[in-house]
């Protein structure tokens, strides 16, 4: 043999050599259940749909749970009125908008505040019966990462009338 | 879900493309096919990953092609009829000392390509090869009498 062939062993043994197969087939396995889950949405991206139902008015929210840094994303809130809101507020939790970039809320609000770090969207009465709904379209910062609240609150004014509770997580 | 079904959709479309184009071009890289080669690639990952930055997006289509990969080695080796699909198959082009012309224009080679070939493998006349096989890696493989 000559000298460049000297390190290689004819048969190599050990964990990692040729006669560990279970190594690569582990590995394949767990690549295999890996790419099952996310297909099963550990990953997310899919819209959930989340109601709540109260006396004066129905609020639905279509929107991803689980997002990815750099996703583009989109949340639509619908309000169902069952009695005239006069003043309409929509409060979004600050997980909404923290390291979020917001690329667009139609239609816009005729106004917009914020207390305690949510974001209030205010707009023109409602009439019963007459629904609204509102598009979102965010894009993940890819450093946002982790776990935080993101309910949606209906206020007539200021008197609550629909909650929805919805936490955005950002994967890595 | 959507980066596997992407990065599948995507993993064939590669596969079906290596196949129109023929192996000869993909094995002899000129600059143009080169930077071709460059460009298909960032369409590729623009269409697979889109605005996706995240790691968790990474992972998932690296293993998804892993996989489809392995998928497809394993297809090939057991199933004889898919190799010519999946590799290819190796085309004889001088048989018996004979050039085959019509092998050649159907793999858009032509003599003096050959030629060459069989000078880079220190052959110094076509009459001295007896078989000459484009391999499924592009490759042209000679046999002297």
């Amino acid at each position: 043999m000559t000298e460049l062939f000297a390190d290689i062993e004819p048969e190599p043994r050990g964990r990692f050599g040729r006669d560990a197969p279970w190594l690569r087939r582990l590995l394949l396995v767990v690549f295999a259940v890996l790419i099952a889950l996310v297909l099963g949405g550990l990953t997310g991206q899919e819209a959930m749909r989340s109601e709540a139902d109260g006396p004066r008015a129905r609020l639905t929210l279509s929107a991803p749970d689980t997002v990815r840094g750099g996703l583009l994303f989109q949340a639509r809130v619908e309000i169902h009125p069952r009695v005239a809101i006069a003043k309409p507020r929509l409060v979004l939790a600050r997980g909404w908008l923290e390291g979020m970039q917001v690329s667009s809320i139609e239609p816009q609000p005729a106004s917009e505040t914020g207390v305690r770090g949510n974001v209030i969207l205010s707009y023109d009465r409602l009439a019963p019966g007459e629904s609204m709904t509102i598009w979102l379209q965010f894009q993940v910062d890819p450093t946002n990462v982790g776990k935080r609240p993101a309910f949606v609150l209906l206020l007539d004014g200021m008197r609550p009338l629909a909650t929805i509770s919805h936490t955005l997580t950002v994967l890595p | 879900m959507d980066l596997v079904l992407r990065a599948t959709f995507v993993f064939f479309l590669i596969l079906v493309v290596t196949r129109v184009v023929g192996r000869r071009e993909l094995s002899s890289l000129e600059p143009f096919d080169l930077i071709l080669l460059v460009v298909i690639g960032d369409l590729v990952q623009q269409g697979v990953t889109q605005s996706d930055y995240s790691l968790t997006g990474a992972t998932t289509v690296i293993v998804t092609l892993a996989l489809l990969t392995v998928a497809t080695a394993w297809l090939s080796f057991r199933v004889r009829r898919l190799r010519p699909l999946l590799e290819g198959e190796p085309i004889v082009l001088i048989a018996d000392g004979h050039v085959l012309e019509r092998t050649l224009r159907r793999e858009r080679l032509t003599r003096t390509e050959l030629e060459a070939e069989a000078r880079l493998a220190k052959i110094g006349s076509l009459g001295d090869v007896r078989f000459a096989v484009l391999e499924t890696n592009g490759r042209i493989s000679f046999f002297t009498t």
